[in-house]
């Protein structure tokens, strides 16, 4: 493509020949779902010193393999909940052929097993709501944008 | 149709009793199986498809067949099995895939791979659409999400035999495969042994042949629609005879153990099935 934008597309959109436009240009957006994701307690800060907002820090360390966002902002993270040092994670994925599955569970599990105050982590796949752009957190939409994504 | 609700919920995988554990594992193995199987013969097109979108898009719709196989495998993970046990280590006979998935392709037929995806995905959107309020929670919460990336598959499939009966030789080669696959698509719908219990528990809410009819409603006008003689009388009656090999109960076509050694390959091949041993076993040094 030179620098000038798409030139080789010029006059050709609209006409019978030569190459069209692709009609995907855009991901299909969802619908907001109240509650979701879950990105700290009760919105970040909030219980500083507190296990979750410390396992919510945790978290925004895991990074998704494929773009530099981190699980929290990009939504997959659907519920924390900790009991006598035990955590339990609602982890989503964004599609369901991921083959980052295991490495994604396994990255955050281990990030949240070495918050202190945590004996033991376990991760729970969930498919419900089914994520959307919809879920990705202002500033993650910001990071995707800056990555290159338009969204 | 039953609204959710009306019927009492299955429960958790570890408290469901017998009879309905059977069920779904029943329901549940033919769905893994179809999109796993289905998924192993696509890949076989990869670098083979006639354009490189097309390869590309095939392969995509193999990535999420094999990603929904893997979520219908964790249900029956839930009841303890592995994967390994019930993918790379299993029995050819245990698996129960519907015969029209194993077939192999006529070589360098791609009007097989197209009106096949169409077949199947037609099907496979109508049985999700029966496991919306399905009583099971494991399943009913897992629709969504594979609905949600099955459109794009039928569309391609769609746009792809528009494209080809356009033209006289694209839709002789329809013709042939439709000729072929759609008595396999019959298989789609043949019950597994535990249909009853899989309607009565309300695991689906529709039994399988008023899908087939439905399917019927759908698939027949479309490829009329682009001039393709199927066996259907003036009265609207299907007159198919059902292959000898279904798949629902076991019985495969002499294709699938080929296939079934060809990608359980590697896997022996590493002896990933007997694991590696650091040191001899205590019990068994004298």
């Amino acid at each position: 493509m030179s620098a000038d934008g798409p030139e080789e597309f010029d006059g050709a959109a609209d006409g019978e020949t030569g190459p069209r436009y692709c009609t995907y240009t855009s991901y299909e957006d969802g619908e907001p779902v109240d509650g979701f994701p879950w990105t700290g307690p009760t919105g970040r800060g909030a219980d500083e010193n507190g296990v979750a907002d410390r396992i919510a820090d945790a978290l925004d360390d895991v990074e998704d393999p494929e773009m530099p966002i981190s699980v929290l902002d990009l939504g997959l993270v659907y519920g924390v909940t900790v009991e006598d040092g035990q955590a339990t994670v609602d982890l989503t994925l964004t599609y369901t052929g991921c083959p980052a599955r295991d490495l994604l569970q396994e990255n955050v599990r281990r990030a949240v097993a070495d918050v202190e105050g945590v004996e033991a982590a376990e991760v729970r796949l969930v498919w419900q709501p089914e994520w959307t752009v919809e879920m990705v957190t202002d500033d993650g939409k910001d990071q995707l944008r800056e990555f290159g994504l338009s969204i | 149709m039953t609204i959710a609700g009306d019927e009492p919920s299955l429960g958790a995988p570890d408290d469901l009793s017998p009879r309905e554990r059977e069920a779904v594992s029943a329901l549940v193995r033919a769905m893994a199986d179809d999109e796993f199987v289905l998924a192993e013969r696509y890949t076989e097109w990869q670098v083979r498809s006639p354009t490189l979108e097309s390869d590309l898009a095939l392969s995509n719709v193999a990535q999420d067949e094999y990603g929904h196989a893997r979520l219908w495998y964790d249900l029956l993970q839930d009841f303890g099995a592995s994967e390994a046990e019930l993918i790379w280590e299993a029995d050819p006979v245990d698996f129960r895939h519907a015969t029209l998935v194993e077939l192999p392709f006529p070589e360098g037929d791609w009007a097989d791979p197209i009106l096949r995806s169409y077949l199947f995905d037609v099907y496979e959107k109508l049985h999700l659409e029966a496991l919306e309020d399905s009583s099971y929670p494991r399943i009913r919460d897992r629709v969504g999400k594979v609905q949600s990336e099955e459109t794009f598959h039928r569309e391609h499939a769609e746009n792809w035999l528009e494209r080809l009966c356009a033209d006289p030789d694209g839709r002789e080669r329809v013709q042939f495969a439709a000729d072929r696959l759609f008595p396999y698509g019959l298989t789609l719908f043949v019950p597994t042994d535990r249909e009853s219990a899989i309607v009565d528990l309300g695991i689906r809410t529709d039994p399988l042949d008023s899908l087939r009819e439905d399917w019927f409603a759908e698939v027949i006008p479309f490829l009329e629609s682009l001039g393709i003689d199927l066996p259907v009388t003036d009265d609207g009656v299907v007159e198919v005879e059902l292959p000898e090999k279904i798949g629902r109960r076991g019985d495969h076509t002499d294709h699938w153990p080929d296939l079934f050694a060809e990608f359980t390959h590697t896997y022996r091949e590493m002896d990933l099935d007997e694991p590696p041993r650091l040191m001899e076993d205590p019990d068994d040094v004298g």
